[in-house]
């Protein structure tokens, strides 16, 4: 069943990262990020969740708060995912303590944060990204689900609610490196907790859905040049957290060291051409023909 | 990943040649007790979770094998008492795959078969894999050792869809740490100083798992360990210490017919609760970008920046004289470039990465365009018959993979070799034709 409101409850999960587009990243000369000279906003995959709960709320006309854990600039994110999606609240889960978590230190203060949210209006879908464009282990979804004990569905491709009872079907993308790639279809009772695929992107099929989505995106301008009006501060003590399950003293895992990755060993001995020269690249559109040969001269 | 800076020091091999204050022995006599409590912990093994699709073993399972099989071989000619390689394999119709994981490696094989097993789904999966991962009888019968079990002292998952979620609830469930994207795996000794993990006191750890992640850049390696809280403020202990490995990195061991092992059978207990998600229609969908059916692909990287639109172009017209299909190293998809919609919808893509997180792909020519040689790129593209770059910077790693190495800006080498190639073509043609 849908949760005793009868409306629609949606949070999402969303991170500030580094921003990679060119103009705003920034690498050092070998190769690594300068984090101190790249900007941050709304990750990718956190604006592609964050469209999600936009299909939701034209659709299903649901209720959806914004949620993220970090340090009092993670607000961007919020502000940027409220753009999107017309967010009705938007949750910053700030405290010093929380430094330095791993991902099931940060799920915690994401299951505590969620929960609070489950107690006082009711959740019927937790969105989040794919994974983080800077941390990229795409662990910190499924182990909030886990700790939420909703069932955790990820890759999804396509979703729609049946609210009279209270269940979600879903299309998942499941890759298959180097064979074909499965798309598989689910049914489960609400809530549940959905990691979109990448390539998820909303589709409004109706006109009355059209028109509905540019009333919210109408709203969700105006509502997000004033943000901090939808915007809440929760620390440990207002999550009911318990100091040790999370920041450092929660985080089983520790950075021990970060080295530059060694140079492999050459495997080949390149031939290097000055790629100025006519008659040198000539030379080497004989040798491409003379691999590809007739594929590509028919 | 924390964002917390360990100081630590590389093991203890020289313990006795420091020299240290009488606070420091304290913390030593400290530490040799609880180096006894460490070793009297019931952790114990490497469990491996293999992935299968319709009676399939994935090869990133045998692979994980291998490493495990290496791993612990070093591991029993180290240390004592022996600990195993125990996979743990779930779905329906199964049983005649639990040989084939004990001759790629395995000692012990867990074996849960049952219609709902059928396929993963995450709910029903990390129950049964947790179950199996805490059964004291399973275990017992793995190694005859009088101990009671506990938890497996490592844990292996694929970093592939499916295994890096599973990695994620299972250690939820287990409450332990978990590393992803590893390619590179050491067990060692090691003398830890956190500010946090040992209340800023050298500790030794043993046994403890480094596990080696490269960075999204390609050219940071970091080495994650999990660790129990020895903070006397906070005691806990972390088992098992988990991971997720890059599918490709590691290589199998030989299949051998000759090896022995024991194969379990797991009754899972399964509640109506576990199958509240139902799976009600699965199809195949051929990819959209198909690498393995042309002989030459072209892929480019961040080279291309200085003028990405009109540079991208110049990949397409090249790859569609000599028919290649278009490939693109990892930043690329993250599309950092504000270039034509149409171009950044075809091109800048997930589905095209090649690389330890895309494809990995064995064309005849393989071109590398303004991609500088990240180690996750060249795991993807090793295997190419020939390859051939075009940089202008001489310096960039991809060389060491080159067999021609176009020095050049990509805007200026490309046209150039597209008329070459079409003059090429205008000769070859016309004898053709004359036929």
């Amino acid at each position: 069943m849908l949760n005793p409101s009868g409306t629609l409850n949606v949070a999402v999960i969303v991170k500030l990262e580094p921003d990679f587009s060119e103009g705003n990243v920034s690498y050092n000369s070998d190769g690594t990020l300068n984090r101190a000279e790249t900007k941050n906003v709304l990750g990718p995959h956190s604006a592609v969740a964050s469209s999600a709960a936009l299909y939701a709320k034209v659709k299903y006309g649901a209720n959806v708060s914004v949620a993220t854990m970090g340090p009092p600039i993670a607000e961007a994110a919020l502000q940027q995912s409220q753009l999107i999606c017309n967010a009705d609240e938007l949750h910053l889960y700030s405290d010093r303590i929380f430094a330095g978590a791993d991902t099931l230190a940060t799920s915690e203060v994401l299951r505590a944060g969620i929960k609070k949210m489950a107690n006082e209006q009711g959740i019927d879908i937790v969105f989040s990204g794919h994974r983080a464009s800077d941390g990229e282990t795409g662990q910190t979804g499924p182990q909030t689900a886990w700790k939420l004990g909703y069932p955790f569905i990820g890759n999804v491709i396509d979703y729609d609610i049946d609210k009279e009872r209270g269940y979600v079907r879903l299309q998942r993308l499941i890759k298959n490196y180097g064979h074909n790639d499965i798309i598989e279809e689910l049914e489960s009772p609400l809530p549940v907790f959905i990691t979109l695929d990448p390539s998820y992107s909303p589709f409004f099929n109706t006109v009355s859905q059209r028109l509905n989505l540019a009333l919210n995106q109408n709203d969700a301008e105006k509502r997000s040049s004033r943000y901090k009006e939808y915007l809440k501060t929760f620390s440990a003590q207002s999550l009911e957290l318990n100091l040790k399950s999370v920041g450092l003293p929660g985080s089983p895992t520790i950075v021990y060291k970060v080295e530059k990755i060694p140079r492999a060993k050459a495997n080949r001995k390149a031939d290097i051409i000055d790629g100025y020269s006519q008659e040198n690249l000539s030379q080497v559109a004989r040798r491409i023909y003379g691999i590809l040969g007739e594929t590509i001269i028919k | 990943m924390t964002s917390a800076v360990s100081e630590t020091k590389t093991n203890a091999n020289n313990i006795q040649g420091i020299l240290v204050n009488d606070t420091e022995n304290e913390n030593r006599k400290r530490t040799a007790e609880e180096k006894e409590k460490e070793e009297e912990n019931n952790n114990r093994h490497l469990y491996v979770v293999i992935e299968q699709e319709e009676g399939k073993i994935l090869p990133a399972s045998f692979e994980m094998l291998g490493e495990g099989r290496r791993l612990m071989d070093n591991f029993n000619s180290k240390y004592n008492p022996k600990e195993n390689v125990v996979a743990i394999i779930l779905g329906h119709n199964i049983k005649h795959l639990c040989q084939e994981l004990i001759y790629h490696g395995a000692d012990a094989v867990i074996c849960a078969d049952h219609p709902e097993l059928r396929y993963p789904r995450n709910l029903l999966y990390t129950k049964i894999i947790s179950q199996i991962a805490t059964d004291k009888s399973s275990a017992a019968q793995i190694s005859s050792s009088n101990n009671t079990f506990n938890k497996p002292r490592y844990m292996f998952f694929s970093a592939d869809d499916t295994g890096r979620h599973l990695s994620s609830t299972v250690l939820a469930e287990l409450e332990s740490g978990l590393a992803s994207d590893i390619n590179k795996l050491v067990i060692n000794d090691l003398e830890i100083r956190h500010e946090h993990k040992t209340k800023g006191k050298p500790i030794s750890y043993k046994k403890t798992l480094e596990m080696y992640r490269p960075d999204f850049s390609g050219f940071l390696w970091t080495t994650i360990l999990c660790l129990d809280n020895l903070n006397p403020e906070n005691k806990k202990e972390f088992y098992p210490q988990a991971c997720s490995i890059i599918p490709g990195v590691f290589p199998q061991i030989e299949r051998d017919t000759n090896r022995n092992g024991k194969v379990i059978d797991f009754t899972p207990t399964i509640l109506q609760e576990d199958l509240k998600v139902k799976i009600i229609g699965r199809r195949t969908i051929k990819n959209k970008v198909d690498f393995n059916n042309k002989k030459a692909i072209v892929s480019f990287g961040r080279g291309i920046k200085e003028n990405a639109e009109q540079n991208i172009k110049l990949i397409e017209n090249f790859a569609k004289e000599i028919e290649a299909e278009i490939g693109i190293s990892l930043p690329i998809s993250k599309k950092p470039y504000i270039i034509n919609e149409n171009l950044s919808s075809t091109y800048m893509i997930p589905d095209r990465v090649i690389g330890t997180s895309g494809r990995k792909v064995n064309p005849l020519v393989y071109f590398a365009v303004g991609i500088s040689g990240a180690v996750q790129h060249i795991a993807g593209m090793k295997e190419a018959e020939f390859v051939i770059s075009i940089n202008p910077d001489a310096e960039a790693p991809i060389i060491d993979e080159s067999d021609i190495f176009i020095k050049g800006k990509i805007e200026e080498v490309l046209p150039l070799l597209i008329k070459e190639i079409k003059k090429y073509k205008e000769k070859m043609q016309i004898p053709q034709e004359v036929k």
